[in-house]
């Protein structure tokens, strides 16, 4: 058997960082977590950097590709990297194959996963919600089999994205935070912090965050999953695109009637915030809400 | 001499195409033959350089399914642009006959039949770029096939040139040299190249692959093999299974298939004894005797689902690769015994290259060399069929003492049980003489010490037991070692006459068949003592 690579395709610093470095410690501890070899499911592109970055903590890898000359150098590329019997390569769009439950040759995805790698050419959220909505039936489909997972997304900050999808989304969020107290004080500041999101001058990546997280973890907890959120990394990927990019934690929680209640509040989440890839270090970014926890 | 371009004037028309590509290859899955062929032969053509490139990679071959499309890929030379770029050329190879396993430059072409597209990408050694070759089959064939109902035929190069593209890339490592071969979309009605079984079960009869660690006697075939047969060079084929495992695969030739003990037979040309022109080695299917496989003189048939018999039979090898089923040697070497031919497994190693496969590999192309080879093969079925005269011998001569060690053990046991009739002693003593002669015979002729050993001691036995027979008193008051049930229930002159003809006649009547008449006989006995 050829002995494999040391090295990666190098695309772009930041995104070097962030997958060799931040999610790799993500999908490291998600592997001792889980205590075997993760099954990953991803739109990892024809070179597979993540999958090759990652390969010592990954079984099977599911991967989608919706160009046909880019299958074919996936294909190429496991070959290359002696990994191609662990590939299983579905055909098409993502959402499209989430939605109806198999891909263009009619075959199904091996659910369930271990890790969810989304890197998204493109915003989150299109006019349609596709996105949203594939991403609501991955989650479901994880559930049957009640498989905790990671879900990692990247997308692209403002492609596409529904503005007005955001202030309705944030005025939802205002009004559920103000309900979960009657303490002045504390509805004060939610107001500030939701005042400050509001804001037009607040950079749009914060209010992404926001919607982000907080989609990921209703629609987790409705799915019996105690969804951990952590603060969005932002960093300049390619032709000097603005990416976003989240590592998210679902783990199911058996025995939950409704809904399942995260450990991590609300409160927590909307004071999470984001950080940012500079010089190959992860650094907080300047830009900061009016923090809602300890009021 | 450089090789020679494509003339500019067209000679050649569309219709060529589609007679190139859809009729030759009536078994689907000869179309991954083809392509393990030039993977085969590019990694031979990359081994005589690795060494002055320091290149260490394990050569290999790795063959997936990925949705409907069949993936072919080596680590072997490679391609540059010129190369992927010649790959639009029908029946052009640069390969010398005789010296690779392809060499009519058509091959490549076997994908178009069975897909809807065939996508190439190589790089060789010291070559930055990727190189990729398109060929849009479907519709390449749709175009000629309504363009011939129209009476409309274009010239083959516009047509290929209308349905391929060819382009370059970045590659990652100039010191990468591989070339993958996808067969894309591949229709429904050739889904056996998308079964990962039937590819393994069909790779490892007709590629050059190594013998099993599973199959004890490979490593003495390969060593035949390797001394004799030049182009001797098995390689390492990957394939990966639906279930995300990647087995190597083997020769189809395992222990559990009960084989005996190999043998070679060296075809020489008559003419030249120094010149071999092919190498043989054969076996039998084996059977458990005297705690050792040997030869059982059956038809090779192997357990499981599908063809028992799909190796029974030699097959004939040219460059390692299978040419022609298990029947093709049996109609050009043969000419009586069919079936015998049928009890021995094994391969037929040709040396002389100037035997050459017809396209499909079917058979062989008409030839003096072709001749020679028949005429030089000749002493391949003389031996096999004496082999299998002797491995009659000798089963047979098995068999027939075991049989009658069997029954002598009875013949004791019953002896010693005072429970044989003296009724029954004429006919014993009778059998008893028929299956010595029968023994001594075929101990006579057979040839393996340990059989023959085996058979001279059953006679031995037999020889007791005769004369613990002879020695028996036929009982008389109580007192004695054979039952007489006429005496026993003190018959009359008259009824004994009569008990001893009635015997006597079904003696007769059953013959050879004495275990069903002491059977008769016991029961007649018994219900005479019942009734009595």
């Amino acid at each position: 058997m050829p002995a494999q690579r040391d090295s990666v395709f190098h695309t772009n610093p930041n995104k070097d960082f962030v997958r060799s470095e931040y999610d790799y410690a993500h999908v490291e501890r998600w592997y001792r977590l889980r205590g075997e070899r993760l099954n990953y499911f991803g739109l990892p592109a024809p070179e597979m950097l993540d999958i090759i970055a990652w390969e010592k903590f990954l079984n099977r890898f599911t991967t989608i590709e919706r160009e046909e000359n880019q299958q074919h150098l996936m294909f190429l590329q496991a070959n290359v990297q002696d990994v191609e019997h662990r590939l299983y390569s579905l055909y098409g769009e993502f959402d499209e194959i989430l939605l109806k439950g198999r891909d263009q040759h009619g075959r199904r995805p091996e659910w369930p996963y271990d890790i969810v790698n989304l890197d998204y050419f493109g915003g989150f959220i299109y006019q349609d919600l596709s996105r949203p909505k594939a991403i609501k039936k991955l989650i479901s489909n994880q559930v049957d089999f009640q498989r905790s997972f990671l879900l990692i997304i990247t997308h692209h900050l403002r492609d596409g994205d529904v503005i007005g999808a955001k202030a309705s989304f944030l005025g939802d969020l205002r009004r559920s935070l103000k309900n979960s107290t009657v303490e002045t004080a504390t509805r004060n500041a939610i107001d500030r912090a939701m005042d400050w999101y509001s804001d037009p001058s607040t950079p749009d990546s914060q209010r992404q965050t926001l919607l982000v997280n907080s989609f990921l973890r209703d629609t987790g907890e409705a799915e019996h999953f105690d969804v951990l959120c952590r603060p969005a990394v932002l960093y300049s990927g390619t032709g000097n695109a603005s990416m976003t990019h989240f590592v998210t934690d679902f783990t199911f929680r058996a025995g939950t009637a409704h809904k399942t209640s995260s450990k991590q509040s609300l409160f927590e989440l909307v004071d999470l915030g984001t950080q940012e890839v500079r010089d190959a270090r992860l650094i907080k970014s300047a830009a900061k809400a009016p923090r809602l926890s300890g009021n | 001499m450089n090789p020679v371009e494509p003339p500019k004037e067209e000679l050649v028309f569309s219709p060529a195409i589609l007679i190139l590509s859809q009729d030759l290859y009536p078994r689907k899955l000869e179309v991954v033959r083809e392509y393990i062929q030039n993977a085969s032969d590019a990694i031979d053509s990359f081994n005589a350089i690795a060494p002055l490139i320091d290149d260490n990679s394990e050569p290999v071959i790795k063959v997936s399914i990925q949705g409907r499309s069949l993936l072919i890929f080596d680590n072997g030379i490679g391609m540059g642009g010129d190369d992927v770029a010649k790959l639009r050329y029908i029946a052009y190879s640069e390969k010398k006959t005789g010296e690779e396993a392809g060499y009519k430059g058509i091959g490549r072409l076997a994908g178009f039949a069975v897909a809807e597209k065939l996508k190439i990408t190589s790089t060789c050694y010291g070559d930055p770029q990727l190189h990729h070759f398109e060929i849009r089959a479907k519709d390449m064939r749709e175009e000629i096939s309504q363009n011939k109902k129209r009476g409309v035929i274009d010239p083959a190069s516009d047509v290929i040139s209308r349905h391929t593209t060819i382009s370059s890339t970045p590659a990652a490592d100039p010191k990468d040299h591989y070339t993958i071969v996808e067969i894309r979309d591949i229709y429904e009605s050739c889904s056996e190249l998308l079964d990962s079984t039937r590819l393994k079960e069909y790779i490892g009869d007709v590629a050059p692959v190594d013998f099993s660690p599973e199959f004890k006697w490979g490593t003495r075939i390969s060593q035949w093999l390797r001394q004799d047969v030049p182009d001797y060079s098995p390689k390492t084929v990957y394939l990966s299974m639906l279930n995300g495992e990647r087995i190597k695969v083997y020769k189809p030739y395992v222990d559990s298939m009960s084989i005996s003990e190999p043998h070679p037979i060296a075809v020489r040309d008559p003419a030249d004894p120094d010149n071999m022109l092919a190498l043989c080695w054969y076996a039998t299917k084996g059977q458990k005797m005297l705690d050792e496989l040997r030869p059982s003189g059956k038809i090779f048939t192997v357990d499981g689902d599908g063809d028992k018999k799909r190796f029974a039979g030699l097959v004939y090898k040219l460059f390692g690769f299978s040419i022609g089923d298990r029947h093709l040697p049996v109609k050009t070497l043969w000419d009586r015994s069919f079936p015998r031919a049928l009890w021995f497994t094994g391969e037929i190693h040709i040396i002389d290259k100037q035997v050459q496969p017809i396209t499909d590999r079917s058979d062989f192309i008409e030839s003096d060399a072709r001749a020679r080879l028949y005429k030089a093969a000749a002493p391949i079925p003389s031996t096999l069929n004496q082999q299998a005269q002797v491995i009659s011998y000798n089963r047979n001569a098995f068999r027939d003492g075991e049989n009658f060690t069997v029954k002598l053990q009875r013949l004791q046991d019953r002896l010693r049980d005072k429970s044989i009739e003296k009724s029954e002693l004429k006919s014993i003593r009778a059998d008893l003489n028929r299956r010595l002669v029968t023994l001594r015979s075929r101990v006579d002729h057979c040839s393996d010490p340990a059989i023959e050993k085996f058979g001279k001691g059953v006679q031995k036995f037999a020889a007791s037991v005769q004369k613990e027979l002879d020695d028996a008193k036929i009982m008389k008051g109580g007192d004695g070692d054979i039952a007489d049930v006429a005496r026993e229930r003190k018959m009359t002159s008259q009824a004994r006459r009569v008990f001893e003809i009635i015997m006597d006649t079904l003696q007769d009547y059953y013959g050879s068949d004495t275990d069903t008449y002491h059977e008769v006989a016991g029961k007649i006995s018994k219900a005479i003592r019942k009734k009595y």
